[in-house]
């Protein structure tokens, strides 16, 4: 098992979230307490017929508020997510103002800049290897989203993107705290970012056929309810300097697989699950958590992609500032065995689990305490 | 442990289009090879056909996933990793025993960019879905992890042309914070029609060999290939009683927020970089016995750089081997790491291939000879495309 | 293609670089025909001037082979026109 990193705390001092509910702490505030979010309706055709399907997409018009129009001509989708989640973190933390020589950038991503990807190699196929578009190309290098936010930011400390899907988030989150750690820096802007593409959409009706579910059921372990999202959620993250951090602290990072045993998951902390209604991960988390566990899950509200471990990180956050649990929301009765809150009630155990399992058995499990 | 605790370097694999491990790379480099040659892997519509450094086809895989379900990037990966923990000495029962991560940098072998498969389905066909299949399967450090069956941290590292001297430098971090006994850190890239047409467009690709630092330079070469590093506790290396080849002694990075594709004139950030990498390492520039350099071929690169390093490390000598290999992309950084553990064991670097003529621009010329090394530190650099800038400072080890 | 045929080359110039470069809040009114494109007037950067040379190529089929020819042929829309026309004509 992973071993704790040297007891130290990592202090989470503000958080900015983009996602199908909105933009914006208050907007992910509103959607947990309503249990409401509703996703879009996109166009797919794929195996012979048009399909509508529903996508948790997102809308980055709030950036205008923060950067100059046209220094964000050449800034895409999935730039603007991370860019505008960064934003929304350092206003969060009332850092805007701050010299940012020593901020570092970390983002996770499961996949990266999908849609410019494949944008590029339109420009390829439409009109020819001599017409490959440079500006495409450069923006769907997967780092170019930390590339915007340092630039736009003039934030020169170390950048580093991580992607491996599902694991994105853990593995990233690691090395953000290990900069912090080693004081070449004082702050990590670190956050999770992935896209919903033409492609995926695609790839999603091959793989899993179109579904009747109308939200994510991720409790219901054998069914295949998974909704495609999009989104950013950011943290700016500092060293514990002895204060008491607006929304707690970041204090362990396992990351394993289940060939070496399952998480390792403390008597008292409650679970938040990102399993994501892919029946394919189902089980693993049926399988490796014991019955009676308190857990709650929130991806209905937001969606299925691989960086949703940040947006349960944000949520439980807000739950460790508003000292409770926000209801799982929900459309049919639990048959999990795990105890789950429909309402909202107290945080006792003041530690939450983020645990997030990938489809080959690989898992990554994020520790927030409020002190 | 803290910050600028020595990592051992106890075992090193490296494969590109010099050689099909370390020590043909190396005997290549000093016998001044540049084997360069249109693809021949692909072809592009581009009247010119500019060179690249292959790897040859037949190189030798190790691995148990089978050939066709895993790409090109990860085998390469794999293989280079296979030879590192070879030359380190560890067997499979040992790696399971013991907590061993994997941090490997990449740039291609994250890209799902199949054309066959976009091609089908942007004309509406129903293309076969194995080639996404392949990709989700085919995640470098994820691919190491299950073929070795490695059970520490695991991470992939898409920092564009430093990803391998970060991934050197994060996972020697995971080993002084203590999650870790060791890891296998490095990086690797296949040649890619899709990659090498993006770098056409940008207008910084030579049609002939690249001449890094030269004062006719015209941009880069690409080139495919991976290299690894084991690196390990000193306490765990005492105890297996396997000589360190080097010491990873400290890692500075920062970027220089200033363009997408352009480095900042100033090389601020480079500067700030090399800084904090001789900080922690508790050396100065006199230490320093050369600089492996990021050294393109680019204009840009090439003057920002050589400044830079005129500026902070003024009279030691410097090379760029990437007139030997070509620019291999998330592999860079780590082929160079190896190359420069190597230089030291040897107590000698080969001349900076390309370079004839000093640019007026430029301060200092590179290495023009086979140049005996006075000192036993080096300095590993990259960058990188979004700005990033990475140092490694290693020091000599027990070979 | 069709469309721009009937348009002279400078005015399918400044359509190209507000569409191409994402300039939407510039109207090719405000592009002034003898402005330097890059550095001061427009301010383009290195970035824009390969993606033209790109457009270049896509809409007029010219080649633009390097950057010092890059550099001379983009002084400004007129000196770019001008560049376009003798190449097609040769």
């Amino acid at each position: 098992m992973a071993k704790e990193i040297h007891d130290m705390r990592t202090a989470i001092r503000g958080i900015g979230t983009v996602g199908g509910f909105g933009c914006g702490a208050d907007k992910l505030h509103q959607a947990l307490v309503s249990g409401q979010s509703t996703p879009k309706k996109i166009r797919v055709k794929a195996n012979g017929r048009e399909i509508d399907m529903p996508v948790f997409l997102c809308d980055t018009t709030a950036l205008a508020g923060f950067v100059d129009k046209r220094a964000l001509r050449r800034v895409d989708h999935y730039s603007s997510m991370a860019v505008l989640g960064s934003y929304l973190a350092l206003e969060d933390a009332g850092m805007l103002q701050n010299n940012r020589q020593r901020l570092a950038v970390v983002i996770a991503t499961g996949y990266g800049p999908t849609r410019t990807t494949f944008s590029f190699l339109d420009s390829m196929l439409a009109d020819g290897d001599t017409c490959a578009s440079p500006t495409l190309f450069s923006n769907s290098v997967h780092n170019a989203a930390a590339a915007h936010v340092s630039i736009l930011l003039k934030a020169s400390g170390p950048n580093l993107t991580v992607s491996q899907f599902e694991l994105s988030v853990p593995s990233a989150l690691l090395s953000a705290c290990q900069w912090l750690e080693d004081r070449q820096i004082d702050a990590v802007l670190f956050g999770g970012v992935d896209e919903y593409s033409d492609v995926l959409g695609y790839s999603w009706q091959r793989f899993f056929g179109s579904t009747q579910n109308t939200c994510i059921e991720p409790l219901n372990w054998g069914l295949q309810s998974a909704i495609a999202g999009e989104g950013s959620a950011f943290f700016l993250l500092t060293r514990n300097d002895g204060d008491q951090p607006k929304y707690g602290f970041i204090t362990d990072i396992q990351t394993s697989h289940i060939a070496n045993g399952g998480p390792d998951i403390a008597g008292e902390a409650v679970l938040f699950l990102g399993a994501d209604g892919h029946k394919l991960c189902g089980p693993l988390y049926s399988h490796h958590i014991s019955e009676g566990t308190h857990a709650a899950s929130y991806t209905p509200l937001y969606g299925s992609f691989p960086v949703n471990t940040a947006f349960d990180m944000a949520i439980a956050a807000l739950s460790l500032k508003e000292n409770k649990i926000f209801a799982t929301p929900g459309c049919r009765p639990n048959k999990s065995g795990l105890r789950i809150s429909h309402i909202e009630q107290d945080l006792e155990s003041k530690s939450i689990a983020c645990l997030k399992f990938g489809c080959n058995g690989e898992f990554g499990m994020v520790m927030l305490a409020a002190e | 442990m803290n910050h600028n605790t020595p990592i051992a370097v106890t075992g090193i694999g490296c494969l590109c289009a010099a050689g099909q491990n370390l020590e043909q790379c190396m005997d290549s480099l000093f016998a001044g090879r540049q084997p360069s040659a249109p693809p021949t892997r692909f072809s592009s519509s581009h009247p010119v056909r500019y060179p690249v450094f292959e790897i040859p086809d037949a190189f030798t895989f190790i691995g148990n996933d089978k050939k066709s379900e895993i790409l090109r990037t990860a085998r390469l990966a794999v293989t280079a990793a296979g030879e590192a923990l070879r030359d380190a000495g560890w067997s499979r029962a040992m790696m399971q025993a013991k907590r061993m991560g994997v941090c490997i940098g990449t740039t291609v072998g994250s890209a799902m960019n199949n054309e066959g498969f976009y091609r089908d389905l942007r004309r509406g066909r129903h293309p076969q879905m194995n080639a996404v299949t392949r990709f989700l399967n085919s995640n470098p450090a994820q691919v190491i992890a299950r073929e070795f069956g490695l059970t520490g941290p695991c991470q992939t590292v898409v920092n564009a042309c430093s990803s391998g001297t970060d991934a050197i430098g994060l996972g020697a971090f995971w080993i002084r914070s203590g999650i870790c006994d060791a890891v296998v850190a490095g990086g690797a890239d296949e040649l890619c029609r899709v990659t090498y047409n993006g770098f056409i467009s940008l207008m910084i690709a030579d049609e002939s060999l690249c001449r890094p630092f030269d004062a006719h330079r015209k941009g880069l070469n690409l080139g495919e290939g991976a290299a690894v590093l084991v690196l390990e506790s000193e306490e765990l290396c005492r105890a297996r009683k396997q000589p360190a080849r080097a010491r990873a002694l400290s890692y500075g990075a920062a970027c220089d927020a200033y363009h997408l594709t352009a480095p900042a004139p100033d090389g601020s950030g480079l500067k700030q970089a090399l800084s904090a990498a001789l900080t922690a390492s508790k050396k100065t520039a006199a230490d320093i016995g050369f600089i492996n350099a990021h050294g393109t071929g680019t204009p840009d690169n090439d003057r920002v750089e050589s400044k830079v390093l005129h500026e902070m490390l003024p009279g030691v000598p410097f090379l760029s081997t990437k007139g030997y290999t070509g620019h291999t992309l998330g592999a860079a950084g780590a082929i160079e790491a190896a190359f420069t553990v190597a230089c030291l064991e040897a107590q000698k670097i080969p001349p900076s291939a390309g370079f004839t003529t000093l640019d007026p621009e430029l301060p200092w010329p590179p290495v023009q000879h086979e140049t005996d090394l006075n000192g036993s530190l080096a300095i590993s650099q990259s960058l990188a495309f979004g700005g990033n800038n990475a140092v490694l400072v290693f020091g000599k080890g027990d070979t | 293609m069709e469309e721009y045929k009937k348009m002279n080359t400078n005015a399918k110039l400044k359509d190209i670089i507000i569409e191409e470069l994402n300039l939407e809040d510039l109207t090719p009114e405000e592009i002034d025909d003898d402005a330097p494109l890059f550095g001061e007037g427009l301010g383009l950067d290195s970035l824009d001037a390969v993606e033209l040379v790109v457009q270049v190529q896509k809409h007029f089929g010219v080649e633009i082979k390097n950057m010092e020819e890059g550099r001379f042929a983009f002084r400004s829309i007129n000196s770019l026109g001008d560049f376009i026309e003798e190449r097609i004509a040769a």
